[in-house]
This record gives C-alpha cells, sequence and structure tokens, in this order.
C-alpha cells in the first residue's frame, strides 16, 4: 500500500508541474520540497505503524497522538484514519500549490501590465515634451513612431465619427450644395489625413500596421494589406444609392468597380510575389551557411513590403475619390455617410461581441 | 482582335559578368543604343531591377488589359547607368519633362508614364486605356 500510494502521489504532482511551464523554476524548487517532506512523512508514519504492530502492549509509547488520542481503539480503525488522513493531507497540498501558482501567474503578468503602461506613459511624455525623461529609457524610433501612430489613429476615428454626424445633420437640413460641398472637402481632407499618419507608419514598422492590431477586431477581419479593401468601398457605397443613379453614373461605376478589382488583384499578386522571393532570399542563406550578406537580400524585400502598403494606400484613397467625382453633391454626402457609419458600425459590433454575457464556466 | 506583345526578358549583355564576382564596366554605346530601341519599338515596355516585384504587379495590371509589355529587368548595379539613359530619352522625347524617374519605369508608345503611383492613377481614372489603344497595344 505504501509503495502504490507514493507512486500515485509523484504522478498527480507530475500533473501539475505540467501545468505550471513558465514557472518550472519555482516550481522545481518547491515542488521538491514537497515531495522530499511529503515522503519523510509517510516514511515517519510507516515507521510509526510497524512499531506499533510490533508492540503488543497497549501503551501509547509511540508518538500517534498526532492522528489518534486514544491508542486503545482497534488497529484499522487506526489505519484507516490514517489513510484518510493522507489523503486529505495530499489533497490540501495539492489545492495550496495550484493556488499558489495562480497568485505567481498573476504577480507576473501585473508586473508586465505595470510595465508596459509605464513605457507608454513615457512614449507619450516624451513627445508631449512635458516630463524630465531622463530616468526612462529612450524608446526606439520605431516604438515611437507607433506610439504616435496609435494616439492620432485613436483621435482620427473620434474626429471621424463627429464629421460624419456633422454631414448627416446637413444632409437633413436645408443646406446648400456649396455649404455641404464645404462639408464633403473637408471629410476627404480628414481621410487624406489617415492615408499619411498611415505612411508614416508603414515606414516607421510595417509589421505592425499589417498586422492590423491597430483595427478593432471586426475590422480585423476583413483585413487586407494592412487596410480595408477598396473593392469593400464600392461594395458599400454602390448598394446605397443605385437607385438614384443616372445611366452613365452606373456605367462609370461599373467601369470603376471592375477597375478598383484589377487594382487589388495585382497588389495581392504582388504580395504572394514578395512572400515567394522573401521565402527564397531567407533558404538560400541557410544553404549557404548564413552569412550576413545574404540576409540583405532579405532586408531588401522588406523594404518592397513597406512599398506594397503604402501602394494599398494609394489605391484606397484613389478609388474613393474617383469615386466622388462621378457623383453629384447629395450622393457624395450620402455616400460618404454611409462608409462612416458602416466602419462606425463594424467598431461597434466588435465592442458588443468582446462584452457579450459569456455563460458561466462550471 | 487583341495581339499580344511576346514577353521576353531583356537583360543587358554586360550583366552575365555578375557571376564571376567581378562588378562589369558598363560598354556604354551598344547599352544606350538597346534601352532607346526597346522604348521606342515597344508599345508598351516596364523597366525595373530584377526581382523587384512592384514590377509584377505591373505586369499583372497590364496583363488584366490584355496587354503583354515587354518587360526590361537590369542588375542593381547597373541602375545608375539605366537612370542616366532614361533620362537622356526623356530629354529627347520632351525636354521639358522634368520628373523624377522611378522603378518600374512604364513606357508607352515611347513617352514614360511614370511609376507605379501614376500607372495606377490613370488605370483607377480610366486614362490608361486609351492611352494603350493610341500606342496600338489594345485594340477593341
Amino acid at each position: 500500500m505504501n509503495s502504490s500510494s507514493t507512486q500515485y502521489l509523484n504522478s498527480k504532482r507530475m500533473d501539475v508541474y505540467d501545468t505550471m511551464h513558465p514557472f518550472s523554476m519555482w516550481g522545481d524548487f518547491k515542488g521538491n520540497l514537497y515531495q522530499d517532506a511529503a515522503a519523510t512523512m509517510i516514511l515517519e508514519v510507516d515507521a510509526k505503524l510497524d512499531n506499533q504492530s510490533e508492540d503488543t502492549s497497549h501503551t501509547t509509547n509511540i508518538p500517534f497522538n498526532q492522528y489518534d488520542q486514544e491508542a486503545t481503539k482497534p488497529v484499522n480503525k487506526v489505519l484507516r484514519r490514517l489513510a484518510q488522513n493522507r489523503e486529505a493531507a495530499r489533497k490540501s497540498r495539492l489545492r495550496k500549490k495550484a493556488y499558489v501558482q495562480q497568485l505567481e501567474a498573476s504577480r507576473l503578468k501585473l508586473h508586465h501590465l505595470e510595465q508596459e503602461l509605464e513605457q507608454t506613459r513615457a512614449q507619450c511624455a516624451l513627445m508631449s515634451g512635458g516630463v524630465n525623461a531622463s530616468h526612462l529609457r529612450f524608446p526606439k524610433p520605431a516604438k515611437s513612431g507607433i506610439a504616435a501612430f496609435e494616439i492620432e489613429y485613436e483621435q482620427w476615428v473620434e474626429e471621424q465619427d463627429k464629421k460624419t454626424n456633422a454631414l448627416k445633420a446637413a444632409l437633413h437640413s436645408s443646406l446648400s450644395d456649396e455649404e455641404i460641398d464645404k462639408l464633403i472637402t473637408d471629410n476627404m481632407n480628414h481621410y487624406a489625413i489617415l492615408f499619411n499618419i498611415k505612411a508614416a507608419a508603414a515606414k516607421a514598422d510595417v509589421f505592425y500596421l499589417i498586422s492590423g492590431v491597430w483595427k478593432t477586431s471586426t475590422e480585423r477581419l476583413f483585413l487586407w494589406i494592412g487596410g480595408f479593401r477598396p473593392s469593400d468601398l464600392l461594395k458599400v457605397l454602390v448598394p446605397q444609392l443605385q437607385y438614384n443613379l443616372l445611366d452613365q453614373q452606373s456605367h462609370d461605376l461599373y467601369n470603376l468597380t471592375q477597375a478598383c478589382q484589377q487594382a487589388e488583384d495585382s497588389l495581392s499578386q504582388g504580395m504572394e510575389k514578395l512572400q515567394q522571393t522573401l521565402s527564397e532570399a531567407v533558404a538560400c542563406s541557410q544553404a549557404l551557411g548564413g552569412g550576413r550578406y545574404e540576409m540583405h537580400n532579405a532586408m531588401e524585400k522588406l523594404e518592397e513590403l513597406v512599398r506594397l502598403v503604402i501602394q494599398a494606400d494609394f489605391v484606397r484613397h484613389e478609388t474613393l475619390q474617383q469615386t466622388l467625382r462621378y457623383l453629384t453633391t447629395r450622393q457624395s454626402a450620402q455616400g460618404l455617410i454611409s462608409l462612416g457609419e458602416y466602419f462606425q458600425r463594424l467598431r461597434d459590433l466588435s465592442s458588443a461581441w468582446a462584452t457579450r454575457p459569456c455563460e458561466p464556466t462550471a | 482582335m487583341q495581339q499580344a506583345i511576346p514577353y521576353k526578358s531583356w537583360s543587358l549583355p554586360l550583366s552575365n559578368n555578375h557571376a564571376t564576382g567581378v562588378t562589369p564596366k558598363l560598354t556604354t554605346e551598344s547599352a544606350v543604343g538597346a534601352l532607346k530601341d526597346a522604348v521606342s519599338e515597344n508599345a508598351v515596355i516596364v523597366l525595373a531591377p530584377r526581382g523587384c516585384c512592384m514590377s509584377h504587379v505591373v505586369k499583372r495590371l497590364l496583363n488584366g488589359h490584355g496587354v503583354n509589355p515587354m518587360m526590361f529587368e537590369f542588375d542593381e548595379i547597373n541602375e545608375s547607368e539605366i537612370l542616366k539613359q532614361i533620362e537622356s530619352i526623356m530629354t529627347e522625347i520632351d525636354g521639358t519633362d522634368k520628373r523624377r524617374v522611378q522603378f518600374p519605369a512604364v513606357f508607352i508608345g515611347g513617352r514614360m508614364l511614370g511609376g507605379l503611383d501614376q500607372v495606377m492613377e490613370s488605370h483607377i481614372t480610366g486614362d490608361l486605356i486609351p492611352l494603350l489603344k493610341q500606342a496600338g497595344a489594345l485594340w477593341l
């Protein structure tokens, strides 16, 4: 019984070890202690059991008091209680271990979050120049470029929602076409700003932009080369307007849809080609023993990635501008409102999904 | 209906030397002549460094119009020479054209349309098709 219970104990402990990989050092240290302590306790108890079974007297000269006060009780009851106690003690130790591990994990996470927060605060302070940053680590240029983008983009989204609402109000009021035109120009200038800050971000860290982490999760579903698909623009706009279009406009927009799709496809193929040549450049360096010179080729490919992303933004911008050239003032206003609302709804959908009530886990 | 121009990759003769590891000296007359002829003889020609992915984008875009452009690919080492030659060609055609040459450089009907930006823009605005027809690259 002793060996089997000990083995069971060991395997149980191994399970617990498996779940705590990141904390293996701590786990090994503490776990071994527990193991040794527990093994020692078992040996002690077993030794005492042996002693008692050999002792024919009813005196309590053996220190069993911690388990059983009345030494006159039958031996099997004592044995059973001992076994139950062992089980309970073991379970209690495992529970404690699990709890402590959870605490450790939370502590590490808290530490990381605090570090991140400090870094972000430092970068903001450095940019606004309002803090003596001598005691803070100076951020790498790329990171500060991205930190700047994150702030600017957040502001852009807020502004964009305001402008969309302003345009909506204008369209439903009795403003003249000229005044609506001004709002349209304002809105288009705002889009130009978006593509400018995106270009800067692409040069700072193209992988950040391509990953889409700066977008909400629903928008990220539709991600294509660091942004929305140009063809999506027309897919959203045209159905909104289709009943009010003249034949010529329908014709022009149809041609634009085709051209936009072709441009998008050619960029997609460019991306495939880039991935292929990058892969070849990287694989080649392995075959030749990986000299630094070979990495230079791969690095050049990554420069092309920046160009590709900026080109994709160019197509997005160009498509939007060309669309409005085919539309009247009121149609343009309607189009921009639809577009603004569409992205607004995607963003709201993300939040709603993230905060939806989950079924409580058992 | 449409006559597609056969695809041919045209390298400068000196580019074969790069395998020996020696930086080749550009032989002037023949190279200049080759480039100039290529530009004037082809309705659509794309000049780009070898392995450039953006030239692939341009090629695909033109393919979408049913055009198979002549691809003139050069090695990086020769880039500055090629640039000079392009600029001399441009001055010959139109001395007032002071635009900076960007690769991939697209020539239609012997005149430089521009880089990828210009090609994309003219494609989306619909100006590309008439240009291609004018140059005889498209019949419809």
